[in-house]
């Protein structure tokens, strides 16, 4: 039972490697104004499945995997009582790469459940 | 299992022990950013919630710290470095010449030229912020003039931190830590200056100068030189102007003497080649000792 969680835990770490830089890139354009982590991680939550696909904890790294590539920009704003909140936008890199994203992903999809459905 | 949002803090660093310093740091500042503002907001919502079992809570949505430390992890690994570290074995000519084509190399000259700007800067800042917030003191506005000087010298080491990232590819962090929110304005300073951190990246900008002046000196010697013999073969065919200058008169080599001068010079650049780079090397690693801090060893 032990080896079969380890395996769903494995698959489910393999597909949010690509999804979750996805979802974030794509809330973020929707976005009208910039976001911070506790924010994004609020949405996820609110919109999300009952089971959660992946932890917070997991999303900050990705979105900063994203800065690095130039996809997202940041900002730190201090705030009055707590530590300062990092702010993401998306860049017109970042709009350019989803759009290609989106095309692959729809793709994929198709190509998976077509397949599943052999 | 966590009572406070410290305690997961430190969890989390255990966990990255393996981990280079500079990511460890910005999980941590992820952390407590997430943590802290999750905790705000249940308290919003109902003043009277029990702390203790909200954080649990929320600790289990944020990924214990096992599964935060591994996320980063994941993500570093597949993030390309700065520079890649190249891995093939190669013929003793190539490791000697392929000193030329190496990008540390010339990132490492580069920063030994800035290094000697940044450094009048940071020397002219640090002593200016010292030996005006000393005396200001005792004004009332001594304390928020330190408090920003003392900020000042840590934004200034991140900044310093992004140029050794960029020229000499050590991970640096890439946002500050931060230390304990809603703090008065003198408790703010106690922190400051209680942390180790400040005072390393206070003598570290102060010896950028004297070290700075020690590189640009060493570059600017070794390239002139190597230069210099490089070229004499073919100011002395051209010009007829002797390379050598002795008491008794010019001197005019054979050809080949000017041949194995050249060759001389060629030598001095490569063995000056090698020498940034290593100095690019120990520099990248002194920096990140003295600018990058875990909690630890800053006062909260």
């Amino acid at each position: 039972m032990a080896d079969l969680s380890g395996h769903i835990k494995k698959f489910q770490k393999e597909l949010n490697a690509g999804t979750s830089s996805l979802v974030l890139l794509s809330i973020l354009s929707r976005s009208s104004t910039p976001m911070y982590g506790y924010q994004i991680a609020k949405l996820l939550e609110e919109s999300g499945p009952e089971i959660p696909m992946m932890k917070q904890g997991s999303l900050y790294p990705v979105l900063r995997a994203l800065e690095e590539n130039n996809l997202l920009n940041s900002t730190i704003e201090p705030s009055v009582s707590g530590p300062p909140r990092r702010y993401y936008t998306i860049t017109d890199d970042g709009r350019a790469t989803l759009d290609e994203w989106l095309l692959i992903w729809k793709q994929t999809k198709m190509f998976v459940d077509t397949n599943l459905k052999g | 299992m966590f009572n406070t949002i410290d305690n997961y803090l430190e969890a989390l660093k255990n966990e990255m022990q393996s981990c280079d310093t500079a990511l460890t740091q910005d999980a941590l500042a992820d952390a407590r950013e997430h943590l802290f503002l999750a905790l705000e907001d249940a308290r919003g919502k109902d003043p009277e919630i029990n702390e203790v079992e909200t954080l649990q809570s929320i600790i289990a949505e944020y990924g214990t710290p096992e599964e935060t430390a591994s996320a980063y992890r994941e993500i570093e690994r597949r993030t390309t470095p700065s520079f890649k570290q190249e891995k093939k074995t190669q013929s003793l000519i190539g490791r000697v010449f392929g000193v030329y084509t190496d990008p540390r190399t010339w990132g490492s000259i580069l920063f030994m030229f800035i290094s000697f700007i940044t450094g009048i800067i940071y020397f002219t800042w640090v002593i200016t912020g010292l030996s005006l917030s000393i005396p200001l003191m005792i004004l009332i506005f001594g304390v928020p003039f330190a408090i920003l000087f003392l900020l000042s010298v840590q934004g200034l080491g991140l900044l310093e931190g992004r140029l050794v990232e960029a020229l000499l590819g050590v991970r640096m962090p890439r946002r500050r830590f931060f230390t304990q929110p809603g703090l008065k304005w003198l408790d703010r300073l106690k922190a400051l200056v209680s942390d180790r951190h400040t005072w390393l990246s206070m003598l570290y900008m102060l010896l950028q100068l004297p070290l700075g002046i020690l590189y640009f000196t060493l570059n600017v010697t070794v390239v002139s030189v190597s230069l210099a013999l490089i070229a004499s073969p073919v100011i002395q065919k051209f010009t007829n102007i002797a390379v050598i200058n002795l008491d008794n008169g010019p001197v005019f080599l054979p050809y080949w003497g000017l041949l194995l001068m050249a060759f001389g010079g060629f030598c001095l650049l490569t063995v000056g080649m090698h020498l940034a780079r290593a100095i690019g090397w120990l520099h990248g690693r002194y920096a990140k000792w003295m600018l990058v801090n875990l909690p630890d060893e800053s006062a909260r």
